[in-house]
């Protein structure tokens, strides 16, 4: 082909970096996180190809003013709506179908077929140069398929950022700021097009930017991909004897380890004829689901607001890594938990892709674990022998810390004093010939 | 730096963990209430940890379980920690309680432990701090009673949980008057523990000695009605 009749023009150009940069994004949306097994990320993953894809298209068609080549982008304007509809709808309820799916198929079929009708693309001289828009009923479904993959897009950056944890609550607004560039922004410039053709350079500037941004959010913190799917509760190992062994919260807890095990214990008793060792049991909780995983030696339960085939695989091979890495401990049966302290490596090996809700908001009470609490040398050693069990004094320590100023020395006065009035008592009962004795 | 994937047995000999806890400590010990957005403004002051790499510090030590959830208690947190709230309404529903009988009936705590002395009297330490309760020296009985409880009916009712004691009441209630060394035989119980019961209730006002030669009892007028009113609702 000669050189000198290619018909380089802005809108090439634009179109050739955001094409670039769209097919950077998909790369690192597949690269950047560690577990890549998630449905919705698969289909946002194709979403984002086809509409790259579109866009190296759209510029290779101007480039050789090629109306077969203008229809093919509307083909992958579909795949890329279809895709991200699905995609959206599996993070939603975990199903590819929806009333919104149907209906952008029902008009994409339409759109296909306007397509290869004669008169759909035109070549046009427009803001200077050489154009191939789109005509008629076919641009307007266009329009309309666009504004329909624009709105789900708004959504998922909306739900992502309400729902973000605010340890990624910063990344969380740059991805939505993308978002916002990629969705509103770029449509409204989009609809302005329709009156004025430059504005599509715009529209298309504006996306490169918005794609820019999102890939950076994503590059920084991959775990934005894993906001909306699940939320991933807790994990909690016990051994065979219903021993709490290790403990680990995304978010925050009131119920204890001790409790959740007996809950544990519970359910696994009830559900002993279809869990055998090996097995992997779904329970449906109100608020979540768990997913029990029993071994030889361990049971490894997780709870999460909804059940996947990544999170049951995670369980599975943490629950194998657990009992390797572990192995000695639990032939000798310790149910020490600070010997299982370790088991923080596997948690980061299979389930760092889950978000932290553990940090609720930026005023969160804080205070430090009783253990660590230091009381004037005085007080402790009155408190030690008032609470000779460990547990208890660290109970009361921590008690103390959460006080009003001056309780310790207070209680201890209040202590001293019952003390002595029941050794007043007994002395008078001792005393008296009578037996006299109030109550 | 990821300070996520330090190995767990490392947490708390890693210089930036400790920088970490050091100044949650510092902030605590002045009394001080501890929150993340305090923690995380002072240690990225004096550490300059990213800001990543600080909150991800913070978590790390809260999933650790070595910093925990908690503030300074408050007159309506107080009450959210289930044995406090179990020995406060024993407290209301049995005024003038005195702790021997909390520490028969209230044996296990919120876990089903059995708990000591001293936290039991922690708790009550708690109740009275915040107002809840208050507290009345009565002989060597220490008797406490939810703050709307006047002293005069608190030591009432601890009169009354005497089983002798609501006898003699009753009866003088009954007969309106009655010779003070008839009633051991009126209520079929020995002469001594009545007599020194009577002795006792009449100190205290709930009984009155009329008649010419001091020998009658009855109720005192000044309390009738607050006898009626128990004596009706018993």
């Amino acid at each position: 082909m000669n050189k000198l009749a290619l018909n380089w023009n802005p809108e090439v150009i634009v179109d050739f970096i955001v094409a670039a940069i769209g097919i950077i994004s998909a790369i690192l949306t597949y690269i950047k996180p560690k577990s890549k097994k998630i449905p919705s990320l698969f289909f946002i993953r194709l979403a984002i190809w086809s509409m790259s894809l579109m866009m190296l298209i759209d510029g290779i068609s101007l480039l050789i003013v090629s109306e077969e080549l203008g229809i093919l982008t509307g083909i992958f304007v579909v795949l890329g709506t279809l895709f991200f509809i699905i995609g959206v709808n599996y993070i939603m309820k975990e199903s590819y179908y929806s009333f919104g799916f149907t209906l952008t198929l029902g008009i994409s079929i339409l759109f296909i077929y306007l397509g290869f009708q004669p008169g759909a693309i035109e070549t046009r001289i427009q803001s200077g140069y050489v154009r191939l828009p789109w005509i008629g009923l076919y641009g307007d479904l266009g329009l309309l398929l666009i504004g329909i993959l624009e709105i789900y897009m708004l959504y998922w950056g909306v739900k992502t950022f309400h729902n973000a944890p605010f340890l990624l609550k910063k990344e969380a607004l740059l991805f939505f700021i993308g978002i916002l560039l990629i969705s509103p922004i770029t449509f409204l410039f989009y609809l302005l097009y329709i009156y004025e053709p430059i504005y599509i350079l715009v529209s298309d500037l504006t996306t490169f930017i918005g794609i820019l941004i999102l890939s950076v959010s994503i590059i920084i913190e991959p775990k934005l991909f894993y906001i909306l799917p699940f939320t991933v509760y807790r994990i909690v190992v016990k051994d065979n004897r219903g021993n709490p062994l290790f403990d680990y919260d995304w978010s925050e807890s009131n119920v204890s380890e001790n409790v959740f095990i007996g809950f544990i214990n519970a359910v696994q008793l009830m559900s002993e004829e279809i869990m055998n060792i090996g097995g992997l049991l779904d329970i449906n909780l109100k608020d979540g689901i768990l997913i029990l995983h029993e071994s030889e030696n361990i049971t490894v339960g997780l709870v999460t607001s909804k059940s996947s085939k990544l999170l049951r695989d995670s369980v599975i091979k943490f629950t194998f890594d657990f009992e390797a890495k572990f192995q000695k401990q639990l032939k000798e049966s310790s149910h020490d938990m600070k010997e299982y302290g370790a088991a923080f490596e596997l948690i980061e090996k299979y389930f760092s892709n889950f978000p932290s809700r553990i940090i609720p908001h930026k005023s969160h009470p804080l205070l430090l674990t009783d253990k660590l609490l230091k009381l004037p040398a005085s007080l402790e050693s009155d408190l030690k022998v008032l609470f000779p069990d460990e547990e208890e004094y660290n109970y009361i320590k921590s008690e103390i810390f959460r006080a009003p100023e001056s309780s310790a020395e207070s209680f201890i006065s209040l202590y001293n004093e019952i003390k002595e009035e029941l050794e007043k008592r007994e002395k008078e009962q001792n005393g008296e010939p009578n037996n006299v004795k109030m109550i | 730096m990821r300070y996520n994937i330090i190995k767990a047995s490392e947490v708390l000999e890693n210089p930036s963990f400790q920088g970490v806890l050091e100044i949650a400590k510092e902030i605590i010990n002045q009394n001080k209430v501890l929150d993340t957005e305090m923690l995380y403004n002072i240690a990225k002051k004096k550490l300059n940890i990213p800001r990543k790499g600080l909150l991800s510090i913070i978590q790390t030590l809260l999933n650790r379980k070595i910093l925990v959830e908690g503030s300074k208690y408050t007159r309506d947190t107080v009450m959210k920690n289930p044995f406090r709230k179990m020995l406060y309404d024993f407290i209301k529903e049995n005024i003038g309680s005195h702790f021997s009988l909390i520490r028969k009936e209230i044996n296990f705590d919120e876990k089903g432990k059995i708990a000591s002395p001293g936290r039991l009297i922690w708790h009550l330490e708690m109740l009275l701090k915040f107002n809840f309760i208050k507290k009345l020296k009565y002989k060597n009985y220490t008797l406490f009673l939810p703050l709307n409880i006047n002293e005069h009916e608190g030591i009432f009712h601890f009169i009354l949980r005497d089983e002798i004691n609501l006898k003699i009441i009753k009866k003088v209630y009954e007969l309106k008057s009655i010779r003070g060394a008839e009633i051991y035989k009126e209520i079929h119980e020995k002469r001594e523990l009545v007599y020194y019961r009577v002795k006792n209730l009449i100190d205290l006002e709930l009984l009155a000695i009329e008649g010419e030669n001091n020998e009658n009892i009855i109720i005192n007028p000044k309390v009738y009605k607050l006898i009626t009113k128990n004596l009706t609702n018993s």
